[in-house]
């Protein structure tokens, strides 16, 4: 039987009630993440105030984990400058990516509801397709 | 007794060990199209070849390597009665369905397509039925066929109205689709191929396990299947053929075994089947692979296919009752073993995960069958699968579980 329940009711509110969700109309650059393997498909856009991120919005389909980890990416990088936010990109890269198990930083902001897909490697990706369309985003800029 | 019930067989998870092991007690496994468990019997085979008559096969000459070439021989006679093949010889040993249909596709395909002939597949093949004849066809200038679905998912014959044309070398088909589950008319498409001489290819890896076949009847001019999805050991499948295709094949892999005289220059292939099983045979898994015969010849096939034609048509009418549930194909008369669905709004991958929290195994995903996943516009379908152990509680607790998967994402 289950460990921790996969399903916590931050992610679960996270993807019934997904922020900043919508068209992406006037942003200053749209990149796109996907997963071919499971059809998910995310596009981010970001909207600029000088250096910072005024506003980070997504748009695309997915899985619950997918659409909550675009929720959590936006609100955790919204207001944040570009180094910043790829900074918490290199961070999130390497919780569920290859990173090694010793230097990996737990986040400590809403991103935690996220810790427990580390246990389950088949749906990492998921989690990561929001941020990479973020960090291809951050450096297109 | 309802007659569906009378229809079951008795209880068989005592056969398999790991469904009787504590720790998986309240598993219900419903992922037999990926792959099923194993009895005891397949194991212990498996053991005592390893324990007690285990040598290199048509190599030695010391009596144990002779007693090892026996039981491998012996599994071979096995596996040619269980299909109704005539000889022996017409069984080849393969690692799986996959390497199978590549052995004919390169083999024997690939020198009899010349530029503008066709090979027809289905729009429901599995990725192992369909690229390799994407690419010999690609190379060949051939091109490759496909016939389209009905809505209901059965194969919409009229519409390929090339299929028995002239130019038609080979029509390779599945007959249980892994994703849809329904029978495909393969005796009657094999019977009109024969009246034109077009060979056809039976793709059997998820039919072998559930429905009698008797390659007799059948005249298939090939029939592939993987011992794995059959009870049997992972690593080992069959290809039959019918001795005329053999000796037009080519075989595939080269090397030790398979060839007679060898010179610097020429060399003379070594006769049928050992010709196309290069390399040391596995032995091991040819010894599991016949007990998994035996196992599945002592319940006995009739019974098998209606045991599992009971559960998927109990748990196609319970899963169509539920609301905001679409099964991918309806259930047909001819449906068997495989369930797919798909729940508008919840991710494949979601309802699986919910389900495995739930105890309950089933796959999703695109299951190997992406022109399929396309032409349905769709990237991934949730599939419950059927085997010899499962019961009505496994019915059940899929519900069940489906019923939470609703509650959390509703
Ligand atoms: C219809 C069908 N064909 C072929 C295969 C390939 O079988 P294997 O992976 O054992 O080679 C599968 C297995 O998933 C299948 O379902």
């Amino acid at each position: 039987m289950a460990k921790e329940s996969f399903y916590s009711a931050v992610l679960l509110d996270h993807f019934r009630h997904s922020r900043n969700k919508g068209e992406l109309d006037g942003a200053d650059i749209v990149r796109r993440g996907h997963n071919p393997r499971c059809g998910d498909e995310i596009e981010v856009g970001l909207y600029l105030q000088g250096e910072k991120l005024a506003q980070v919005k997504f748009r695309g389909r997915g899985c619950s984990v997918c659409m909550a980890s675009a929720s959590m990416m936006t609100e955790a990088v919204t207001g944040c400058s570009k180094q910043e936010a790829y900074h918490l990109w290199e961070e999130m890269r390497d919780l569920f990516g290859d990173g090694n198990e010793n230097d990996v930083k737990h986040p400590t902001n809403n991103l935690q509801a996220l810790s427990v897909v580390r246990e389950y490697p088949a749906r990492q990706r998921c989690v990561l397709i929001s941020w990479e369309a973020l960090r291809d985003a951050l450096r297109g800029l | 007794m309802s007659e569906s019930a009378f229809l079951l067989l008795e209880n068989k998870i005592a056969d398999f060990p790991l469904l009787q092991s504590a720790q998986h007690s309240c598993l219900h496994y419903l992922d037999n199209a990926a792959t099923t468990q194993k009895p005891a019997s397949v194991i212990s085979a498996m053991a005592d070849c390893y324990q007690s008559c285990y040598a290199p096969i048509h190599r030695g000459l010391y009596p144990l390597a002779a007693a090892a070439t026996a039981l491998y021989e012996n599994s071979r006679v096995k596996l040619a009665g269980f299909i109704g093949a005539e000889k022996s010889e017409q069984i080849v040993f393969t690692r799986s369905t996959t390497e199978a249909i590549n052995m004919v596709a390169w083999g024997w395909a690939r020198n009899r397509l010349q530029a503008g002939d066709y090979i027809w597949v289905t729009r429901m093949e599995h990725h192992s039925n369909f690229l390799p004849w994407q690419r010999i066809c690609k190379l060949c200038n051939a091109k490759l066929r496909i016939i389209e679905l009905h809505e209901d998912g059965t194969l919409n014959l009229d519409a390929a109205t090339e299929l028995f044309s002239k130019r038609t070398r080979l029509i390779a088909l599945c007959h249980v689709s892994n994703v849809l589950g329904g029978v495909n008319p393969v005796g009657a498409l094999c019977e009109q191929a024969a009246a034109l001489n077009i060979p056809v290819l039976v793709d059997a890896a998820q039919s072998v396990a559930h429905i009698p076949i008797d390659v007799g009847v059948l005249d298939c001019d090939f029939l592939v299947f993987s011992a794995h999805k059959m009870y049997g050991p992972t690593g080992i499948g069959a290809l039959y053929a019918k001795s005329a295709r053999l000796e037009e094949m080519e075989p595939l892999l080269l090397g030790g075994g398979m060839v007679d005289e060898v010179s610097d220059e020429t060399r003379s292939w070594s006769a049928i089947p050992a010709r196309f099983e290069a390399g040391s045979p596995n032995l091991a898994d040819a010894v599991g692979f016949a007990a998994a015969v035996d196992y599945l010849g002592g319940i006995g096939m009739r019974r098998i296919e209606a045991h599992v034609d009971s559960l998927t048509r109990r748990a196609g009418a319970a899963l169509a009752r539920i609301d905001g549930l679409r099964l991918i194909a309806p259930m047909t008369p001819t449906s068997a073993s495989i369930i797919s669905f798909d729940m508008p709004g919840i991710h494949p991958h979601d309802i699986a995960q919910v389900l495995g929290e739930c105890g309950v195994a089933v796959r999703a995903g695109h299951h190997c069958c992406q022109p399929l996943m396309h032409s349905l516009g769709l990237s991934a379908t949730t599939r419950a699968s059927f085997g010899v152990y499962n019961r009505q509680d496994d019915i059940d607790a899929l519900l069940a579980a489906i019923d939470r998967v609703r509650r959390l994402f509703a």
